[in-house]
This record gives structure tokens, C-alpha cells and sequence, in this order.
């Protein structure tokens, strides 16, 4: 069974672009094998930043011949009144080079003969495809060169294509594929000649090329572990940083360098982000824990013998740090507080005002909120106060990603108490799924109102994201408030959203409460699609009913009532509260809630079940109440056999109408009960789970 | 390594890129931001006329100037900025040779391509490329232009763009621009320092804001009347004269986020209109450029 090999070398690819694009190319082979009657092969993809090369193993050397039907004339023009062929059936015999002989018996009224089809070779068949799979990779951005007719990541210069050692020819963008492929760079610049992946592994890796990123990646953090020793410390782990490297190099290596002791000095916030995201570099910690003057550098050769990588590395990280110290300075002669008024020249939104203007808002939010939780305000409204103060400093202008945590560092030094510097610090967190909350309480709740300030501001004046365009970041900003609503710990806000859009709306002026169904739907989304990732891990089902009972004066509540269906689910009387809430749903449909009138029950059955009814409704409330969901659930089950009983014996669709209404309400009671914790039939279960 | 002087350093890549196939311009008499700006880049990138051009461009840029104080920022700093269109296919190599001829020894430096786009939002135009890092210091913006003016370009031309003073610095192992060589033992820190001062105070304290609104203004208007009167090069001009006022204005602080937008749309207009305007006007012509082969000899190494 013969092995497809494929490389293209191209100009350098994004370091950031090769993951997605490798899963993306793999799938496409994987189905490409399985087309080839190779399904379950594993495909073997492999990239350095100038180069993409994959395996397709064991393939046969051709698909399978197959019998085909093909439809002809109608029979009764097929053949004469003799039963002798007619010109129709000879000549679509013809056309197919068959014989009389071939035709089969179809059952219908036309011809049908069966036609043997050679497979075609695998090679042929791959001379077709790889050439659209590969040519037809998306990349999240593209680019034209030379005379501009094709569009890829980056211009294609060679493309080797073998199966077997014997070439398959193709053709991508105009370039023709051969058996030859090129070293690196700048340290083996010379074409090489492959035979198949092996080979070609073998001979790159003399041409100073390590196809394999993960071993590219092996090899540097290696060799960062041991220059790090050499200066008593470790490098910081930071898969962001591995990530990058192992597509930055054909050939790993990495570089210690040094930079200007006097700028330890600076923030270590600034210190790290100048390196990490715009250098790319690793900070080398030492034992205890602090920012040495040692950093790391990743390098496109094994060693620095001349230590010009070592020169110029910390040539640059002086430089930036320079700018950073010049920065620093200048920002410190100015207090945050004196920064506000120029606030008011950064506009916020061209009709939402400007960040003095937001920044009032947000203490107004932050104030309401700590008065109705009843807690202390001063320092968190001192936070609210000064948290957006940074954006006017020299040092946020230069270095963005660091806003917040740079009016953070401002207020320490300013001996602002750490109530007030960690919530500023802090107030732009959760950026992400992954990433910490504030660390404390006052910190949470300015996030909270930072955050509903703007989803409230933007939908207001009718900005919202759409498909996967969200350029002011509504999105994260919903998902962050979510993520610190769901938090129980000593940092739990004890608001609901629909309150927080209130607040919010009330600082704009009330006129935006317009917009808060549409909000509320629009974090209700953010909610689905949250406790549905592996983090939360709940069901979809179990989400959406228990959603159903509500969600926005407590999401924690929301969390609480979807464990309990969680818990409950696996037990056998689920069975029951789910046939019971469905069958009351059915019946009820369209009937609005009434008040049992006791004189117009007939049955026996019916009379009881209006007195467990009334008792249930309790019992249920206080459960409720005190949050014992499960328990609200287990005793909807128990009432179980009497509905049971009753939907055997009383009849509800009785013409008598207001027999009928006094029915419908006695169930739809009993239903509204249990849809205070969540709407069971919305739970999709398999029968077959609760079979003993 | 020779003796690494500014001057050595644009007389080598001068020559470099002229044995090339190049033809080696002058810088333009205006004030511009960077060397994309000079008329043989943003418009010669325009259309089917093929092109390849390699010139020093005086870049001027008012926020970026320290007074002559930091050892590796200045207000106008110099470039060597070289367009071949269409790229061709082996853009990269000859690039890295040009380093070679600069004397570097590609297998002892560390040399990466690392992505680094493009976009300049007053003059419509964006590419795709990378930053060149020469031991882990950026040392020449590498661009396959994808627009310019709001036009899709074909054939695309490959922009190679190197910041002279930097490299010369690393090159000469110097800590500060200023203790650079210009060339035949001026230095130049004392042929430049007084300059970055005397234009880092203008630019930043004494700049009149009123008169460059005026002049921004004026200009605009100048340049529009250029345009009705059929001369896209003089319209060109005046554009160029508005991206540079636009930038003393903010380097002065004198431009709010919302007016901000305001002008660089203006300006972007502009530059969009000359755009499609030089196309038009080439074509009148019958894109004289495409017959370059036959009336000049040549290249000897392209």
C-alpha cells in the first residue's frame, strides 16, 4: 500500500495562523483518505513557518471497479413487434459498448443495462484533488502577488509530490510540482532532492530544518531550561509564548541576553509585556519568584557563537525599555485624579460622549449597587472614580493591553489603600473564558458596571455585533459580566442582570430601558453559551429549562436549579415529573391560571388532588424559598400516582364549560408550581436510560 | 565588517539595487511621513505599468521626535525604500543578498520574517508582509501592497523598505544614533542634533495651531482645484502638503479623537480621488511604462 507525500514550501506564514490552519488541512485529508478507500489512516501534518508538509499512509493503489446501471429507452420502443432490438436500443448500446446480452430485467418501463466501471488509479484521482484542497486552504487573511491572479497566505515557490517515490504531478498557483525541496534560509540555502517523508526528514534536518514543530518546540524549551540555570533561574512558563516559537524557527534555538539593570526599576507589569507581546521574548525569573535582568530569545539557528543574537536582542529590549522609562516618568509627575478633565477629550463613543462622561456613569452605577447590596462604597466609588484615568497616560498609549493595570500601579504609588488600586487594577477582567475575576468584591463590581455601562450604551444607539463582526467587543464584554454573576465566592455580587440593566439605564438618563429585552436576550445567549462549555459543563436541555423559570435576578439560582434537574435526571422518578409536567402542559395549553372553585369538583379523585394541590403549592414555595430545588422537584414527583389516577378517571374535556375551566386550573396550578424551578418538558431524555 | 558609515550604507544599497534592474530615484522636495508616500511608490503602484525603483526618502515625523535626547528616536529619520513590481517570486533572496552586500554573514546573524501588516488609513492603502529582525531588531518593513488609494492592485509590487539609521547603528555597534558616522568623519549627531531639537520644539510648543488649520484648509482647497483642473500630480502634491500639516497639528495636541477622524478622512479623500485620478490619466496615455523593455537595456541581474 503506497504512501502519499506532499510538501509545499512557501514565504513565511504567520506564526499565529499555522494551529487552525494545520486542523483545517487535516480534516480535509482525512476525508480525502477516506474518499480513497483509506478511511481511519491517521494523515501526518507537519509545518515550519515556510513550509507545509503531510503524509497520506497506506493508501491502494486504486479505487475499486463497480457495476453501474444505466437507464435507456422506454421498452416498448426498445424492441419491434418481433421482439427483435429496434435502432433506439442499438444505439444506446452502442453508446455504452454494450451487448443485447447486458441488458437486465429493471422491473419498470426503460431499459436498464449494467455497466462495469474501471476505478481509477490513486494517483490520478490525487493529481485532481490535492491541488483544490490545498490551493482552496482559508486563511483569516489573504494576499495576491506577482501579477496578482492567485490569493494564498503568503507566495508559493515549490511543491514536492510523491507517491512512492514516483512523482504525481500538479500544479499550484502555476507552480509545478518536482522532487525537489530547499534547506534553510540562510544556513543551507541550497534545492534538495526527497524520495519520500523519511528521506526528506532526514535530509532537511541536515539541511538545518526540523520539520516536526513539537520537537522544534522540545528542543528550545530545553535549551531555555539550561540558559536559565546558568543565571540561577527559570524561564516564565507561557504556552502563548511556546506557541509562537516552535512557528517562528525551521531550526530551534534560543538566545539569553541582558538587559539594563537600573530598569528593574519600572512596573514589572510593563517589564513582562514589553517583552512577552512586543518582543516576544521570556522573562527569567529567579528562585524567589522575581523578574531578573535575564530574558530569552527565540533564535532560527542552534547557537548564537558570536553573540549577536545576544547583542541585538537586548539592543532592542533596552530601547523599548527606554521609551518605557521615559513614559513612566512623565506619567508620574501628573496625579490620576488630575487626568480626569482630559477625559473628557477621548470620546467614548461619537454618540455616547466621552470617557469623563463614562466614567460618571459608572460611579453612579457602582454607588447604586453598593447602596442596594448595603456595603461600604467609599473606596470602590474612589476606584470607579479614577479607573479610566489611564487611558490619558503616555504609558497606555504606548502599551495598550497594560490599561487598568496601569492606573493600578498609578494609584499604589500614590498611596491610594488596596480596596482602590486592586478594583482599578482589575476592572477590565474577565477578558476571557480562562481568565481570573478581580481579585476582590469592589473590583468585581466596577468590571460588572464598566461592562453594563457600555452593552447598555452601545445597544442604545442601535450598535450591536453581528455574525462574527463584534468590533467593540459586546460579546466579551456580556460573557465577563456572566462570568463574575456566576462566582459564590467572598467576591460574589449578589445582583441580577435585569437589575444591572436597570442601574446602567437609569445613568444614561432611564430613556435606554427601551432596549432591555433586546439586552436581556443578548446575555441570555452569552448564559447559554457559557455553562455550556467544559468549564460549567451543563446540558443544553437542562440550561434551557431551567432558564425558562428565569434567570435574570440571579444566576447563581439560575446554576442552582440546573444542578438539581441534573441531580434529579439520573433518578427513576424523573420519569414521572416529566410525563406529569408534559401531560399538564398539553392538556392546559392556551389556559390561563385560575382559582379552583371547590363546589363545582365531582370526583373523589379530582377532590383530593385539589387538596394535595393547594398543599403541594406550598411546599413547593417553601423549598423554593429555601432554595431546596431537588426537594421541590422530589415532591412533584410524589404527587405523580394522583395525577396519574386522575387523567385515568376524570375527563376534562367535559362540554360543560365551567366544569372544564375549573379543571384546567386545578392542573395548570399544579404545573405552574413546578415551572417556578424550571420547565421540565424541555428536558430531552432517551426512555431507555430509566429501564431498571 | 568595513567601516560602517549612514553613507556607505545607502551608497552600497544604491548600487545594489541599481545592478538589479533598478532605477535609482531621488527623494521628493515635501515634507512626508514615509518614503510609501513619495509619488514613485503610492502612485507608480497603480495599474498595469510594470516598475522597480530604489531611492532615499527623508521621513518626517513630528510625534516621534525627542529632542535629539533619545539615543534611538528622531522626528525625521531617513529610509531606503525600494518598490519591484511586479514582485517577483524571488523578492526575498535578492533581498537578503543586499544584506550580504551590506557585509553581513547571513549564518552567523540571526534573520527572521515575521508577519507584520501593513496600512496606512490616510492614504486608503493597506499590504500584507512582515517586519525583517536582524538579531531580534526590526531593520526593514517587507510589503506586498494590496491596495492603495481604495484600487485592488494587480500586478501587486513588493515594497522593501529599510530604516538606515538603525541599521547602520547595529551595523556599526553604536548605542546611540547619534554616534553614528555620516560619512568622510561627520558625524551624525552634530550634522542632525540641533535640527531634531530646534523641529522637536517646533513640532511640539511653537507650531502655530491657527495658521496650520488655515493652511490645512488652503491646501485641500488648492488640491481640489487641481483635480477639476485635470493635473492629478500638483493635487498629489497638495495631498501630501495636507498629511503633513495633518501631523503637525497632532503632534502639536491640537487635533481631538473626533476631529481626528474628521481629517484623516479628509486628507484620505484626497488621496483616494488622486488615486483614481493618476490611473485614469495613465491609461489616456496608453500606460507609457509598459514599453520600458524595449527602450532601455536590460537588467543584469533581475
Amino acid at each position: 500500500m503506497p504512501d502519499y507525500f506532499f510538501e509545499i514550501v512557501a514565504e513565511e506564514i504567520p506564526a499565529w495562523m499555522h494551529d487552525a490552519a494545520i486542523a483545517t488541512l487535516q480534516e480535509s485529508l482525512q476525508r480525502l483518505c477516506a474518499d480513497l478507500g483509506a478511511s481511519g489512516a491517521h494523515v501526518l501534518v507537519n509545518s515550519t513557518p515556510r513550509r507545509i508538509a503531510f503524509v497520506l499512509p497506506s493508501l491502494p493503489a486504486r479505487e475499486e471497479d463497480r457495476d453501474q446501471e444505466v437507464k435507456g429507452p422506454p421498452k416498448k420502443i426498445a424492441y419491434d413487434a418481433s421482439g427483435n432490438p429496434t435502432a433506439a436500443l442499438e444505439g444506446f448500446l452502442r453508446k455504452n459498448e454494450a451487448k443485447p446480452a447486458d441488458v437486465i430485467d429493471s422491473g419498470d418501463e426503460y431499459i436498464r443495462i449494467r455497466k462495469r466501471i474501471a476505478g481509477r488509479s490513486t494517483d490520478e484521482r490525487l493529481g485532481e484533488r490535492i491541488p483544490q484542497i490545498v490551493e482552496s486552504l482559508r486563511w483569516p487573511k489573504m494576499m495576491r502577488w506577482g501579477n496578482g491572479e492567485y490569493s494564498w497566505i503568503r507566495p508559493v515557490h515549490s511543491v514536492v509530490s510523491l507517491l512512492d517515490e514516483v512523482p504525481v504531478p500538479v500544479e499550484i498557483f502555476g507552480i509545478r510540482s518536482g522532487t525537489k525541496t530547499v534547506g534553510h534560509r540562510t544556513l543551507a540555502p541550497r534545492p534538495i532532492e526527497v524520495r519520500s517523508y523519511n528521506d526528506y526528514v532526514t535530509k532537511l534536518e541536515l539541511a538545518r530544518v526540523v520539520v516536526d514543530a513539537l520537537r522544534r518546540r522540545h528542543v528550545m524549551a530545553e535549551r531555555a531550561r539550561v540558559l536559565a540555570l546558568q543565571v540561577g533561574g527559570t524561564p516564565s512558563l507561557d504556552a502563548t509564548i511556546w506557541a509562537q516559537w516552535q512557528y517562528l524557527t525551521e531550526y530551534p534555538g534560543v538566545v539569553r541576553a541582558e538587559f539594563r539593570k537600573e530598569f528593574l526599576a519600572l512596573p514589572e507589569e510593563v517589564l513582562v509585556t514589553v517583552m512577552r507581546v512586543h518582543q516576544k521574548q521570556l522573562p527569567i525569573r529567579n528562585e524567589s519568584g522575581q523578574l531578573t535582568n535575564s530574558f530569552l530569545a527565540v533564535i532560527d539557528n542552534e547557537a548564537d557563537p558570536d553573540g549577536n543574537a545576544a547583542y541585538g536582542n537586548a539592543f532592542v529590549t533596552n530601547a523599548r525599555f527606554a521609551d518605557a522609562e521615559f513614559f513612566y516618568e512623565t506619567d508620574r509627575r501628573k496625579r490620576l485624579e488630575d487626568r480626569l478633565e482630559q477625559l473628557s477629550h477621548l470620546q467614548f463613543q461619537e454618540k455616547l460622549g466621552n470617557y469623563l462622561e463614562k466614567t460618571k456613569r459608572i460611579e453612579k452605577i457602582v454607588a447604586t449597587i453598593c447602596h442596594e447590596l448595603k456595603v461600604e462604597e467609599r473606596d470602590v466609588v474612589t476606584a470607579a472614580h479614577l479607573c479610566k484615568a489611564d487611558l490619558v497616560t503616555e504609558m497606555v498609549k504606548e502599551f495598550t493591553d497594560l490599561q487598568g493595570k496601569i492606573g493600578g500601579i498609578y494609584a499604589r504609588e500614590e498611596g491610594c489603600p488596596e480596596g482602590v488600586w486592586q478594583a482599578i487594577y482589575d476592572h477590565y477582567l474577565p477578558q476571557n473564558i480562562d481568565d481570573e475575576l478581580p481579585r476582590t468584591w469592589g473590583g468585581a463590581v466596577v468590571s460588572l458596571a464598566d461592562k453594563i455601562d457600555t452593552l447598555v450604551g452601545f445597544f442604545s444607539v442601535g450598535i450591536r455585533p453581528t455574525g462574527s463582526r463584534d468590533p467593540f467587543g459586546l460579546r466579551r464584554a456580556a460573557q465577563g459580566i456572566v462570568q463574575v454573576l456566576l462566582n459564590r465566592d467572598k467576591r460574589q455580587v449578589r445582583i441580577g442582570v435585569d437589575r444591572l440593566i436597570v442601574i446602567a439605564a437609569h445613568a444614561y438618563g432611564g430613556e435606554a430601558e427601551r432596549i432591555k429585552p433586546d439586552l436581556l436576550e443578548f446575555i441570555a445567549e452569552r448564559v447559554r453559551t457559557l455553562l455550556e462549555t467544559s468549564k460549567y459543563n451543563l446540558a443544553y436541555d437542562e440550561i434551557a429549562a431551567a432558564m425558562e423559570a428565569g434567570w435574570a435576578t440571579s444566576l447563581t439560582d439560575l446554576v442552582d436549579r440546573i444542578q438539581a434537574l441534573k441531580d434529579m435526571r439520573d433518578q427513576a422518578n424523573f420519569l414521572s415529573v416529566l410525563d406529569s409536567a408534559k401531560r399538564i402542559a398539553n392538556i392546559t395549553a392556551g389556559h390561563e391560571a385560575g382559582r379552583v372553585d371547590p363546589k363545582l369538583l365531582e370526583h373523589d379523585v379530582e377532590k383530593r388532588l385539589a387538596r394535595h394541590s393547594e398543599e403541594l403549592g406550598k411546599q413547593i414555595d417553601e423549598l423554593i424559598s429555601e432554595r431546596q430545588y431537588r426537594h421541590a422537584l422530589e415532591t412533584f414527583a410524589a404527587m405523580a400516582p394522583e395525577l396519574e389516577k386522575f387523567f385515568d378517571e376524570v375527563m376534562v374535556m367535559v362540554d360543560n364549560q365551567a366544569v372544564r375551566q375549573n379543571r384546567m386550573s386545578l392542573l395548570r396550578n399544579i404545573g405552574d408550581a413546578v415551572k417556578r424551578v424550571a420547565d421540565v418538558t424541555r428536558i430531552v431524555v432517551d426512555r431507555r436510560d430509566y429501564r431498571a | 565588517m568595513p567601516r560602517v558609515s549612514f553613507q556607505s550604507l545607502i551608497l552600497t544599497l544604491q548600487n545594489f539595487w541599481a545592478e538589479r534592474g533598478c532605477m535609482i530615484e531621488t527623494p521628493i522636495d515635501l515634507e512626508v511621513g514615509a518614503g510609501t508616500m513619495h509619488p514613485a511608490t503610492f502612485l507608480r503602484v497603480l495599474g498595469p505599468e510594470p516598475w522597480r525603483v530604489g531611492y532615499v526618502q527623508p521621513s518626517r515625523r513630528p510625534a516621534d521626535g525627542r529632542y535629539g535626547d533619545n539615543p534611538f528616536r528622531l522626528g525625521k529619520h531617513y529610509q531606503f525604500q525600494v518598490i519591484l513590481k511586479p514582485s517577483p517570486l524571488e523578492v526575498q533572496d535578492v533581498y537578503l543578498d543586499s544584506l550580504r552586500a551590506l557585509g553581513l554573514d547571513l549564518v552567523r546573524h540571526d534573520i527572521r520574517f515575521e508577519e507584520d501588516n501593513w496600512e496606512s488609513p490616510t492614504l486608503g492603502a493597506w499590504g500584507m508582509g512582515w517586519q525583517v529582525l536582524l538579531d531580534g531588531m526590526e531593520i526593514t518593513q517587507f510589503t506586498y501592497f494590496q491596495q492603495a488609494g481604495g484600487i485592488d492592485l494587480a500586478p501587486i509590487s513588493a515594497e522593501i523598505t529599510y530604516g538606515i539609521e538603525r541599521l547602520t547603528m547595529f551595523l556599526a555597534r553604536q548605542a546611540s544614533i547619534f554616534d553614528i558616522e555620516w560619512g568622510a568623519g561627520f558625524g551624525y549627531g552634530p550634522v542632525r542634533k540641533q535640527e531634531e531639537f530646534e523641529f522637536s520644539k517646533y513640532y511640539f510648543e511653537t507650531a502655530d495651531v491657527d495658521l496650520h488649520w488655515r493652511l490645512l484648509d488652503a491646501y485641500e482647497g488648492e488640491a481640489k482645484r487641481c483635480f477639476e483642473a485635470g493635473l492629478v500630480l500638483p493635487a498629489y502634491e497638495w495631498t501630501l502638503k495636507c498629511s503633513h500639516v495633518f501631523n503637525t497639528l497632532d503632534a502639536r495636541g491640537a487635533i481631538s479623537v473626533t476631529e481626528r477622524v474628521g481629517v484623516i478622512k479628509r486628507v484620505r479623500d484626497l488621496a483616494v480621488r488622486c488615486a483614481q485620478q493618476y490611473l485614469a490619466s495613465r491609461e489616456a496615455l496608453g500606460f507609457p511604462l509598459l514599453r520600458r523593455d524595449s527602450a532601455a537595456p536590460a537588467a543584469t541581474h533581475a
